[in-house]
């Protein structure tokens, strides 16, 4: 029984991973193909896509919008969750499933409604557009985690810098935020991963200026090539630290 | 630095729950006075409105003469020191103590001194860059108290706040703020649900009961001349004799309809009040005192609780003559 745990395991594991694992392998490929066989360590694929500047341009888009759009989400949720947790409301639990709505709704229904709306009002589609939809899809996200870090022991501290002179825009900056401060973070990362890899959206709202998953969906268009399999392992890396800082932080918290 | 409080005839409901009926008080400046009562008597709705975390529904607060009616707690000259101390975790004991004075405006400098100073006057001395965590609880009451009175407030509210702490450290810390109210002079107004606690530090005890004042006056006055039943049965143990005319149960006494009050202290061999022959039911050693349960022979449905000096020996079922020297009479 114990060795079919395990077997289980490395299988639930191997299931999980083995993608990835290959899409790493093959970006190291001596060769034309990321296909089997391996035939040889190099990275002259790294040095073909960090020459790239469509390519790296498009990283610094992918960047900015996802810093951009996760800080922009992250204060927007924050002062909602801070309304609603402390401001007893008509209707507060309605306002509560309509902020949490947008997760239940698919990207693309998302993306398409928002195009609609760019269309209609006569926005032209830019890398603002698509940064606006990554606040669409995080906000939920960010508003969710900094609720449920929002306790008593807050409120109180909070009531106490009223008493000594705080304005409230003073408590929430000197008091609530820096008090929630771990779990605004991991709201903080995983929203920056989010927005990182997203591609439906990203792909839907921006046109001249592109961020990076849309790039590698015109580079696929052109056949396959470890050079991709290079590009998506930089994305992977970089989606991993972002995740590991969350993580970090939800775990310095828990302590 | 300090100022009276004047409470007019202040009503405060949450919905149908009236919380404060039509309460009326004036505390003097530099004065300590404590609002005892059990939970829900409205005791922390009436500090809650000094300090502005709330508005009456009816009635003035003024602090200092000035009508306090839409001034925030940011505003008031009041600060308030919380049951669950409410420090700010991420902040040094020097920031922390500091905050009230950065929010006036003052230097990081200035602010820091002072806040050395004020640790110091609360008994922390060389701690100002400690965070709140590594603290006891002791320790971070008196940084609670250092934060609420750097600012130089006119009034302190205190909201329970030995309630966390064991016994004998919250003796300890009596005396301290005692100490410390008289060393700074800023009216203190603290609410607690201990008697004991209320005997040792108020200048005025003012005992709550059901939004209503229910007695006030000096802690003596309270515990020997309680004006209600209320207050008679808060402030400790107490025989309540009920009288018909002038007669209770064991004989005639002063007084017309109504109930007599006698401490279990106030009873022994000699007074003015004779008891009669009384029957000893049970009696324990409790050091300070002998505590025994004894029935009036003319009354022997009547249990009254007596106090005996600590060498006296009694036997069950003994006979002894008792008598009252204090007692009060609070007509029905």
């Amino acid at each position: 029984m114990r060795i079919l745990s395990w077997v289980y395991l490395c299988l639930a594991y191997a299931f999980v991973l083995l993608p990835v694992v290959v899409l790493v392998v093959f970006s190291f490929q001596d060769g034309r193909l990321p296909v089997p066989p391996f035939q040889g360590f190099s990275l002259q694929w790294y040095e073909k896509i960090l020459s790239d500047t469509g390519l790296m341009t498009a990283l610094w888009h992918s960047a900015l919008v996802a810093f951009v759009s996760s800080a922009v989400a992250l204060v927007l949720g924050f002062l909602a969750a801070h309304a609603l947790a402390r401001v007893r409301l008509p209707g507060s639990v309605v306002l509560r499933g309509v902020l949490i709505a947008p997760m239940t709704v698919s990207y693309l229904i998302i993306a398409l409604g928002l195009l609609t709306l760019f269309n209609q009002t006569g926005i032209k589609l830019s890398l603002w557009t698509a940064g606006i939809g990554h606040v669409v899809i995080n906000l939920p996200l960010c508003f969710a985690m900094a609720y449920a870090a929002m306790g008593d022991h807050q409120k109180t501290a909070e009531r106490a810098a009223r008493d000594l002179g705080a304005s409230e825009a003073q408590v929430l900056w000197l008091i609530s935020a820096p008090m929630l401060a771990p779990a605004l973070a991991a709201a903080f990362f995983l929203s920056v991963t989010f927005s990182w890899d997203e591609f439906i959206i990203a792909f839907l709202l921006t046109r001249f200026d592109v961020t990076l998953p849309v790039e590698i969906w015109s580079m696929l268009r052109s056949g396959l090539s470890p050079a991709t399999n290079a590009v998506g392992s930089l994305v992977f890396l970089v989606s991993i630290t972002a995740v590991v800082m969350a993580e970090v932080f939800v775990f310095r918290r828990a302590k | 630095m300090t100022a009276s409080v004047s409470i007019q005839s202040v009503t405060q409901s949450y919905g149908a729950a009236i919380a404060l009926n039509d309460v009326s008080l004036d505390i003097a400046a530099g004065e300590f006075v404590v609002l005892l009562g059990p939970s829900g008597c409205g005791k922390t709705t009436l500090l809650n409105l000094i300090g502005g975390f709330a508005e009456p529904v009816a009635g003035r607060i003024l602090i200092g003469g000035r009508d306090m009616a839409g001034v925030g707690p940011a505003q008031r000259p009041t600060t308030t020191v919380f049951q669950d101390y409410a420090l700010f975790p991420h902040m040094t004991l020097a920031q922390n103590v500091g905050f009230g004075l950065r929010m006036r405006g003052m230097g990081r400098d200035q602010r820091r001194a002072k806040a050395e100073e004020i640790l110091d006057l609360v008994g922390l001395p060389a701690k100002s860059d400690r965070r709140p965590h590594e603290l006891s609880g002791g320790q971070r009451q008196r940084v609670a108290l250092a934060r609420a009175l750097a600012v130089a407030p006119d009034v302190l509210l205190l909201d329970e706040p030995l309630g966390a702490l064991d016994l004998k450290l919250r003796r300890a810390m009596q005396d301290e703020l005692k100490a410390i109210q008289r060393r700074v002079g800023t009216t203190f107004v603290h609410v607690t649900h201990d008697q004991e606690e209320a005997m040792a530090i108020a200048d005025r005890i003012v005992v709550m009961n059901a939004g209503k004042i229910a007695d006030l006056g000096p802690p003596r006055e309270v515990y020997l001349h309680p004006k209600s039943l209320f207050s008679a049965a808060f402030m400790g143990e107490i025989n309540q004799i009920p009288v018909q005319n002038g007669q209770s149960p064991f004989g005639p006494v002063i007084g017309t309809t109504g109930t007599l009050l006698i401490r279990p202290e106030a009873i022994g061999l000699s007074g003015t009040l004779p008891l009669g022959p009384c029957r000893i039911i049970d009696a324990a050693f409790f050091g300070t005192h002998l505590r025994a349960h004894v029935a009036p022979l003319a009354a022997p449905d009547l249990c009254l609780t007596v106090h005996l000096p600590p060498t006296s020996t009694v036997t069950d079922g003994e006979v002894l003559t008792l008598a009252a020297t204090d007692f009060v009479f609070l007509e029905a």
